[in-house]
């Protein structure tokens, strides 16, 4: 059996211990006793904060049950926001206005311990920077860089995401034939590790306030070998341990989704794991691994598939990480989850199932302490469920998508841009996406007051039942399969997205999948953003193509001596993550990609 | 019944956006029309020798990711400068091609681009307006396309049952040097063992080793009579994308066994067209299948997965009482060991020396693939066609057996 399979034991294990309790409360009157003191204390430490209204609410709102068997099911199987197994959030207070900013009325959480005893009071903390990301990627280094700056210039935080351009994204040159056209489009070219150090011009690497988000997975260790070269070069060797953010290199969903791979599966994974048990160690700071469902949904994966699919490949990673002698605490609190949120039902409980099957997995399985069972979620809104067609409705359909990201208590969201089923979104749309964050958020009162506003629900209840068996239901199909890997190469999680993938076109084209301004309420004129498109120019994709040839004929003979050390490195099996970083230094992204192609071979698409 | 429609698909370099072109395929595919999907991240110079080679009517990209009007307008210029005006382009990427691109496209000769909303209905639609008529290649062709063309004829004419089996004619088309007869390899087993993954394998070997030489392969993938098939070898096989190969990707059109009815002409004209080697793959074949009856196939490869399940199943693959190599492929597998043994000692029941390779195929410069290579390259003329009358005669009564069963 993998660990998979285990986890599915462990998820019902839980279920029936959760039970337990539930007839000990009703039948053990000390352990009742205890429980309703328990329940009690807590309630009456939550503290009391005002809305601008003047009304006075709890900073944590509670089931109103006083029977301890009640209490027992809510403690053990939900647990407190920021407690095990994290069903009702993370931390303790996500998007609650800070406690200084409005004044405690009365009480401090007095009783901190939580049921299980296994919760310190770090979890309380309040995540300390906004939960908005500003993606951008476009161009050349120092147009995305100006981008940047102008999202993040009334941001106390500087949380950038990075988008990168196609040949990028599939470890190439800028120069390499066929493939002009695709410079700067669709995110930013970046070659070498000078483009790197114009890609964050002017911003503080090693600060706290600071954090570079990259969206690659197939070069990633490249890429990530870049990013350090770069910052090293800025600030100086002691800059790496202080680096913060995260890199995708999720190279499963690649493979299952979005086919942006570029070794074979094994080298691939041999690869990342490298980077892994490098960064963790080297740079405690960073999440060098972004296990991602938002492309397996958009793809065309059903919501479930998309959780049962990123929790597995996450179980998969840990298990090969764990079985190179890395030890759990060194890299569970480093594993960072990426989901998509759509309309469809099940997003109203999506993430906190896979939350709490994470934790319980972490925990029961891998023996993971506090830090490490957390699910730590960044949620995208969904693109795919934007449409060209009467786009400005996409505001509309973003917003929906929002609530039930924050409902679900996401540590990070991005709001996606009405203008996307275009083009690159432009500066115009992003704004109104940011603000429409910040309007939720800040404005309304719907989260800012409250922790569990909107949890429990009963039929958010019954979706997360649903939810819990179907992804177990998958986890055994793929534990059937032979594993996260086998099920992979047999290319099953795939083609369960293919099939999802033509049942939802199939459903919009006969009408029994609404979509307004599509196939309902079409009131016939499409609209088309009146945005200039950004597309690069050729004399920029030209520039490029310059700059890149300079670097090579610079760095020649170092590049050639690097090279032969990272194929000695691979071809004697170490981990070549060190080599790589000399290798960034003086070899653009395709030479470095070409060597170790030239060892493992080339990534062979699956269809 | 006339021939199905074939059209390529594919995604551009650097754009993995796959999920519309699935669905479009799977949509082609039930209403009759044969796909050649090139797969995702594909080279225009790939796309391009691929639509000549397979002699399709259309190409249809679907791009996501930018820098369509560029990438639409090089595949026109390299099908016009090959000779290749006739293979129409279509496409689509959603709300990424605007209006104004797709006059600057057409106006660089793309034939249509899909917005939007459009339903898939629309779209079968349209191809079968536009791309079920008659060609009208251009006057002088030669080389591939003059190939490809006459393979299309061949095929045709099965469709029509006109069968064309005139030898003569294809050695007739072949070069100068018409009197070579290139080396034919067939290679058969059931789905999911890995034949495609190998022969790529194999295709890289002979490329990197004959700096001159051209091979061809003739692919199948399973369809019935009336309707379409997706033809997805070329996309799994990232080697063979080569100028020095010649692939044919071929649809079964109701004929059980592996094989096309139009396969034993088209491989005939391959074997007399100037190539060193020429390579049939099978569709995935059931334990019966004894699909290479024709004379013209000099060696036969079996390739199997170590998962056949019982040791009694061996007895009832038929395929390994005549092939002359048998591949036990994903040999990392944790049965292999003991799948080698126990296919060993089923040979060694056959009174004739059968050879036996032990390969993974998936992994890059496998040994054991090295192996195979040497085993197929090295055997000569003479050895070889010695063999064939043999394998006739065993696959006759191999026949008998199974009929008898």
């Amino acid at each position: 059996m993998s660990k998979l399979g285990q986890v599915v034991e462990a998820v019902e294990k839980h279920g029936r211990f959760v039970l337990e309790q539930v007839k000990r409360a009703r039948s053990d009157e000390k352990f009742a006793r205890e429980l309703s003191e328990r329940w009690q204390m807590t309630k009456a430490g939550i503290p009391i904060s005002r809305a601008p209204t003047g009304l006075p609410l709890p900073r944590l709102a509670l089931p109103e049950i006083d029977e301890p068997g009640e209490i027992a099911r809510y403690l053990f199987g939900e647990g407190l926001p920021g407690e095990f197994p994290f069903l009702n959030g993370a931390y303790r207070e996500m998007y609650l206005e800070p406690l200084e900013r409005v004044g405690i009325e009365d009480g401090s959480y007095g009783n901190k311990k939580s049921p299980n005893g296994s919760q310190g009071q770090k979890n309380g903390a309040r995540p300390p920077e906004e939960p908005t990301r500003l993606f951008s990627g476009l161009m050349l280094a120092e147009d995305t860089n100006k981008r940047f700056h102008f999202l993040s210039a009334h941001q106390r935080s500087k949380r950038l995401s990075t988008a990168f351009d196609g040949p990028t994204l599939y470890g190439i040159d800028s120069d390499a034939d066929g493939v002009f056209g695709k410079i700067g489009e669709g995110g930013v070219a970046v070659d070498t590790v000078e483009d790197m150090v114009r890609l964050y011009d002017g911003f503080e690497l090693g600060s706290p306030e600071f954090s570079a988000s990259m969206t690659i997975s197939g070069p990633a260790p490249i890429i990530m070998a870049m990013y350090i070269a770069a910052a090293k070069r800025r600030f100086g060797p002691s800059v790496v341990p202080k680096l913060r953010g995260t890199i995708q290199a999720d190279i499963f969903k690649e493979v299952q989704a979005q086919n942006e791979t570029i070794f074979p599966i094994e080298a691939s994974l041999r690869f990342l794991c490298d980077m892994i048990e490098w960064t963790t160690r080297e740079m405690p700071r960073w999440y060098p691994v972004s296990i991602s469902g938002y492309h397996i949904g958009e793809a065309g994966a059903t919501p479930v598939q998309q959780a049962a699919y990123t929790l597995s490949n996450g179980f998969a990673y840990a298990e090969m990480l764990a079985a190179r002698g890395i030890p759990v605490d060194q890299f569970a609190p480093r594993l960072s989850f990426f989901l998509d949120c759509g309309l469809d039902v099940e997003y109203i409980a999506l993430s906190r199932v896979s939350r709490k099957i994470w934790a319980i997995g972490m925990r029961d399985v891998f023996g993971a302490s506090s830090r490490g069972q957390m699910f730590k979620l960044h949620t995208q809104t969904s693109g795919r469920s934007l449409i060209a067609a009467e786009f400005k409705n996409n505001l509309t359909r973003t917003a929906a998508e929002l609530m039930l990201a924050y409902m679900n208590g996401t540590n990070s969201c991005h709001s996606n841009s009405a203008d996307e089923p275009f083009t690159t979104p432009s500066e115009e749309w992003i704004r109104l996406a940011a603000h429409g964050q910040a309007i939720l958020l800040e404005e309304s009162g719907i989260f800012k007051h409250t922790m569990n506003m909107l949890s429990g629900s009963p039929g958010m209840k019954a979706v997360e039942r649903a939810v819990e068996k179907a992804i177990l239901d998958e986890f055994r199909q793929i534990e059937e399969l032979g594993g996260v890997l086998a099920a992979v190469e047999n290319r099953y999680q795939r083609s369960q997205i293919q099939n999802a993938a033509h049942r939802y076109e199939r459903q919009i084209y006969d009408g029994t999948r609404p979509v307004v301004g599509l196939n309902r309420y079409r009131d016939g004129a499409d609209e088309v953003p009146d945005i200039e498109l950004a597309r690069t120019p050729k004399a920029k994709q030209q520039l490029q193509i310059n700059r890149l040839a300079k670097f090579k004929k610079k760095n020649a003979e170092k590049a050639k001596r690097a090279l032969q050390k990272l194929g000695d490195v691979v071809e004697r099996g170490e981990n070549c993550f060190p080599a790589l970083l000399e290798a960034a230094e003086v070899c653009s992204l395709g030479q470095i990609t070409g060597r170790l192609q030239e060892l493992v071979g080339r990534f062979r698409p699956m269809v | 019944m006339s021939s199905p429609i074939r059209v390529l698909t594919a995604v551009p370099i650097c754009d993995g956006h796959d999920s519309a072109i699935n669905t479009i395929n799977l949509e082609f595919i039930r209403h009759g029309i044969e796909v050649v999907y090139l797969g995702f991240h594909r080279y225009v110079s790939d796309i391009v020798r691929a639509a000549i080679q397979e002699d399709v009517a259309a190409i249809g990209i679907s791009s996501y990711n930018g820098g369509h009007v560029e990438f639409f307008a090089e595949i026109v210029r390299q099908l016009r400068k090959r000779g290749a005006n006739d293979i129409a382009i279509f496409g689509g990427g959603g709300g990424t091609i605007t209006h104004d691109d797709v006059t600057l496209m057409k106006r660089r000769g793309v034939d249509q681009i899909f917005f939007a909303g459009t339903s898939l209905a629309d779209m079968v639609e349209y191809v079968r307006q536009h791309y079920g008529k008659k060609r009208r290649p251009g006057a002088k062709i030669n080389g591939d396309i003059a190939l490809a063309r006459k393979l299309t004829e061949i095929e045709d004419s099965f469709a029509k049952h006109k069968p064309r089996r005139s030898p003569g004619s294809a050695r007739r088309f072949g070069s100068s040097r018409n009197s070579k007869r290139a080396r034919v390899l067939g290679f058969t087993g059931p789905g999911g063992a890995g034949k495609t993954t190998l022969i790529d394998e194999l295709v890289l070997r002979f490329l990197q080793r004959n700096p001159k030489g051209r091979i061809a392969i003739l692919s199948h993938d399973p369809s019935v009579v009336g309707e379409g098939a997706l033809l997805g070898d070329r996309a799994t096989m990232i080697n063979s994308q080569d100028d020095r190969v010649f692939m044919r990707s071929m649809a079964t059109r109701g004929q059980s066994g592996g094989l096309s009815p139009a396969t034993e002409s088209c491989l005939d004209l391959l074997a007399h067209s100037d190539f060193d080697y020429v390579i049939i793959e099978t569709v995935g074949t059931g334990q019966e299948a004894l699909p290479f009856r024709s004379t013209l196939v000099d060696q036969t490869v079996l390739v199997m997965n170590p998962d056949y399940g019982a040791r009694l199943q061996l007895q009832k693959i038929v395929m390994l009482d005549v092939a002359d190599i048998v591949v036990v492929n994903k040999t990392d597998l944790e049965r292999a060991k003991a799948a080698l043994l126990e296919i060993e000692q089923r040979l060694a029941q056959n009174n004739f020396p059968q050879q036996i390779a032990a390969t993974v195929a998936k992994r890059h410069r496998d040994h054991g693939v090295d192996v195979l290579y040497d085993l197929l390259m090295q055997d000569s003329t003479g050895a070889i066609s010695g063999r064939r009358k043999q394998r006739i005669e065993r696959q006759r009564a191999a026949t008998m057996k199974t009929r008898s069963r």
